[in-house]
C-alpha cells in the first residue's frame, strides 16, 4: 500500500471520531472500536493461518487467557491494565506454546480439529474453576480516575468519553500491531512460515524446523489476541467464560482475513471494516422491526463468505484494482488497410 | 458399580446414535476428503424438518426420515453441484471457508425464519413409550433410547453394505483412491462426489429426525455435533465406515461415564482430550490402517 494512502488512512482513523464526539454520540465510537479490535485480532491470526498456513480455529483461548489474566492482576493485586497487558500477552504466550508444540505433530485438517479440542476443553476449565469465578466470571470495577490522562494510563473511562478512550486505545494497539507484523511480514521470520506452508517438506530440506516455527507463529497469534483481551475486559468490565471464550472471537477475524485477503498484511483490516460495520447497521436498520435479532446479519455474512470461496479464495486485495483505475486509454480503432 | 455399568450401556446407546451422526462425514471427509463444517446445519435440517413435519402433519419423527432423507439427499447434491464442485480443485482452506459460510448462512435462515426459541416435539412414538423400561441384571433400559438406537444401528449397517459390498460402493471407494483410475474405468468422478455429498447430507438429516426425540430443536443445535462427529470420524481412522461406529461407541461411553464422576460441563472435554491423546499417539486413528 502506498504511503500516500497509509498518511490518509491513518489521518481518517484519528479524525473519524470527533464530529461524532462533538455532537455528542456515542455510538459509532464503539462501532470503531469493535472493527478496530477484530481487525488486529484479524492481523494475529493472519500469522498462524495466513502466513504459516496452519487452520487454527482455537485462538479465542488466548483472548480468554489474556482477558482472564490483566483481570486477575487488577481485581486482586491492583495492577493497572497496561501494566497487565504485558503480563497477560507472557502467560498467553507461555501457555499456547506449551500447548501448541505437540499438537504441530498434526497437520491439515487435524491440526485444525485438534485447536478445536482444546477451546472445547478451556471452556468448561474456564466454567468451573473457582479461582478465576467460575461461571460468574470476574468483576472489574471502575476507579475514579483524576483526569484524562490518569483514565488513558490506567484503561479506565467512564462517563461520556468512555467510547472515544477506547475507540484511542484501540487504535494505538491497532497500529502498534500493523507495525510489528508489518516487521514479521519482511523478516526471516515471515519467509520462514510462508516457506514452511508452501512447501514443508522443502522448508525442512533447507533446515527451517517447522515444528519450532509453527509454534513461534501460533504464539504471536496467540499474544495478538491476548493484547486484544485485555483491552475487550476493561471495556467490558468483566470477564466471564461465555464472553471471552465465545466462537465469534476466532470466526468474525478469520472471515474478516479471508475476505479482505488471506495472508496479505492488509487483508484482515480491510475485511474487517467491511464486515463488523454490517451487524452494527442492520441493527440500527432493522431496531425493534419484526426481524431484529433475528442474524439477518450473519446471513450477510454466510453469503459473502460462500460467495469469496466460491469466486475469489485469495480475497478482495487479490483484485486487479490496479488494472481498474488506472486511467483507461482511449480505443484507438485499427487503422484501415 | 452397577451406576458404572449403567452409564457405560448408556453411552453405547447414544453412541450408536453418534455413529449415524458421523457416518455422512466419513463419506464426505473420509473417503472423498472434502471438508464440511455445515454437517451439523445439515443434522439442524433434519431436526427442524421432522419438527416441522411432526408439528405440521402429524407425522412421527420415526417415519419422516423417509421424506427427510430424500429432500436432505438433493440438497446434499445440489450443495456439492451449485458450491463445493468450485472450490474442491483449490486450495483446502477454500472448502473450510465455503462451508463456514454454508454453517452462518444456513443456520441464521432458520433463525431468522424461526427464531432461535427451543422447540420439542411433543407426540411422538417414542416419547408415548417414554415410561417404559427394560431391566436386564439390574440394569435399566429406556425403550425409546433402545428402540433409537437399535434403527440407527441397523441403518448403519444397510450403510455399511452399500459402502462395501455393492458396485456403486466400490465405485465410490475406486473414485476416492484414484480419481484418474476410476474415470478410466468408466465411472464419473463428478457424479460420485455429488452422490456422496447427498448421502452424507441424507444420513446426518435422518440421525437428527431421530435425535429430536431426545434434543431440543433450535438453529445452533450443530455445532456440537459437528465438533463431536469430527473427533468421531478422526478416531476412527478415516474413510474406515467400522471404524466410525466403534468410536462413535467410545466416545458414547467416555460421555456417559464423564457425566458420572464430574460436572456435567466436562461432557465432551474428555471426548476431546481423549482426540488429542489418541492423535497424538495414534495419528491414524484407533481403527485407521495407514
Amino acid at each position: 500500500m502506498g504511503r500516500l494512502a497509509l498518511a490518509v488512512g491513518a489521518v481518517a482513523a484519528i479524525l473519524y471520531p470527533i464530529p461524532l464526539q462533538l455532537q455528542g454520540t456515542t455510538y459509532y465510537q464503539t462501532v470503531g472500536f469493535l472493527v478496530l479490535i477484530n481487525a488486529m485480532l484479524g492481523l494475529g491470526w493472519n500469522v498462524i493461518g495466513g502466513w504459516a498456513g496452519q487452520f487454527d480455529f482455537g485462538p479465542q483461548v488466548f483472548f480468554g487467557v489474556g482477558a482472564y489474566t490483566a483481570a486477575l492482576l487488577f481485581v486482586r493485586l491492583g495492577l493497572d491494565a497496561w501494566l497487565g497487558l504485558p503480563a497477560a500477552v507472557a502467560v498467553a504466550v507461555v501457555v499456547c506454546a506449551l500447548l501448541t508444540y505437540p499438537l504441530t505433530r498434526l497437520r491439515g485438517h487435524y491440526f485444525a480439529i485438534a485447536t478445536v479440542a482444546i477451546w472445547m476443553i478451556a471452556q468448561p476449565i474456564g466454567a468451573t474453576w473457582e479461582f478465576i469465578g467460575g461461571s460468574q466470571g470476574l468483576f472489574i470495577p471502575v476507579k475514579p480516575r483524576a483526569s484524562v490522562a490518569a483514565s488513558a494510563l490506567s484503561l479506565q473511562f467512564s462517563g461520556p468519553t468512555k467510547a472515544l478512550g477506547y475507540y484511542y486505545s484501540a487504535l494505538a494497539l491497532f497500529a502498534l500491531t500493523l507495525a510489528l507484523m508489518a516487521l514479521v511480514e519482511r523478516s526471516k521470520l515471515g519467509y520462514y512460515f510462508r516457506a514452511i506452508r508452501d512447501d514443508q517438506e522443502a522448508a525442512e530440506g533447507i533446515g527451517i524446523d517447522s515444528r519450532l516455527y509453527k509454534v513461534l507463529a501460533r504464539s504471536i497469534t496467540a499474544a495478538v489476541f491476548a493484547a486484544a483481551g485485555v483491552l475487550y475486559a476493561f471495556w467490558a468490565l468483566s470477564v466471564f467464560p461465555e464472553q471471552v471464550l465465545e466462537l465469534n472471537w476466532s470466526t468474525l477475524p478469520i472471515m474478516a482475513t479471508v475476505v479482505g485477503g488471506i495472508g496479505r498484511l492488509w487483508g484482515p483490516v480491510l475485511g474487517a471494516v467491511i464486515l463488523i460495520p454490517i451487524a452494527q447497521i442492520m441493527s440500527t436498520t432493522l431496531g425493534t422491526g419484526p426481524l431484529a435479532g433475528r442474524g439477518i446479519d450473519l446471513i450477510v455474512y454466510g453469503l459473502i463468505i460462500v460467495l469469496i470461496a466460491a469466486f475469489r479464495p485469495t480475497g478482495l486485495l487479490s483484485l486487479p484494482w490496479g488494472r481498474w483505475f488506472r486511467r483507461r486509454r482511449p480505443a484507438t480503432p485499427a487503422p484501415a488497410p | 458399580m452397577t451406576e458404572l455399568a449403567q452409564a457405560i450401556v448408556n453411552g453405547l446407546q447414544m453412541g450408536f446414535l453418534y455413529a449415524l451422526v458421523a457416518v455422512g462425514l466419513t463419506i464426505i471427509w473420509g473417503l472423498m476428503e472434502m471438508i464440511n463444517f455445515a454437517h451439523g446445519e445439515f443434522l439442524m435440517l433434519g431436526m427442524f424438518g421432522a419438527w416441522g413435519l411432526s408439528a405440521g402433519l402429524g407425522l412421527d419423527p420415526l417415519l419422516a426420515i423417509v421424506p427427510l432423507g430424500l429432500a436432505m439427499f438433493g440438497f446434499g447434491v445440489l450443495v456439492y453441484r451449485a458450491l463445493m464442485r468450485r472450490v474442491q480443485g483449490g486450495d483446502p482452506f477454500t472448502q473450510i471457508f465455503a462451508t463456514i459460510g454454508l454453517l452462518f448462512l444456513l443456520q441464521n435462515a432458520v433463525v431468522a425464519g424461526f427464531t432461535s426459541d427451543y422447540r420439542f416435539v411433543g407426540d411422538s412414538l417414542l416419547a408415548r413409550l417414554s415410561g417404559a423400561k427394560l431391566r436386564l441384571l439390574g440394569i435399566t433400559f429406556g425403550v425409546p433410547l433402545l428402540a433409537a438406537a437399535g434403527l440407527a444401528l441397523l441403518l448403519f449397517l444397510a450403510l455399511y453394505l452399500l459402502i462395501e459390498r455393492t458396485e456403486f460402493g466400490l465405485a465410490l471407494q475406486a473414485t476416492s483412491e484414484d480419481r484418474d483410475a476410476a474415470r478410466l474405468v468408466g465411472i464419473r468422478p463428478q457424479r460420485m462426489f455429488a452422490i456422496a455429498w447427498g448421502l452424507g447430507a441424507a444420513l446426518v438429516a435422518i440421525a437428527g429426525a431421530i435425535l429430536v426425540n431426545f434434543f431440543a430443536v433450535y438453529p445452533q443445535v450443530g455445532l456440537q455435533f459437528t465438533v463431536l462427529a469430527y473427533a468421531i470420524v478422526a478416531l476412527g481412522g478415516f474413510g474406515s465406515i467400522l471404524g466410525t461406529l466403534l468410536a462413535a461407541l467410545v466416545v458414547g461411553v467416555i460421555q456417559s461415564v464423564t457425566v458420572v464422576y464430574l460436572p456435567p460441563a466436562f461432557k465432551d472435554a474428555f471426548v476431546f482430550a481423549s482426540y488429542l491423546l489418541i492423535g497424538l499417539f495414534r495419528p491414524q486413528g484407533l481403527f485407521g490402517r495407514f
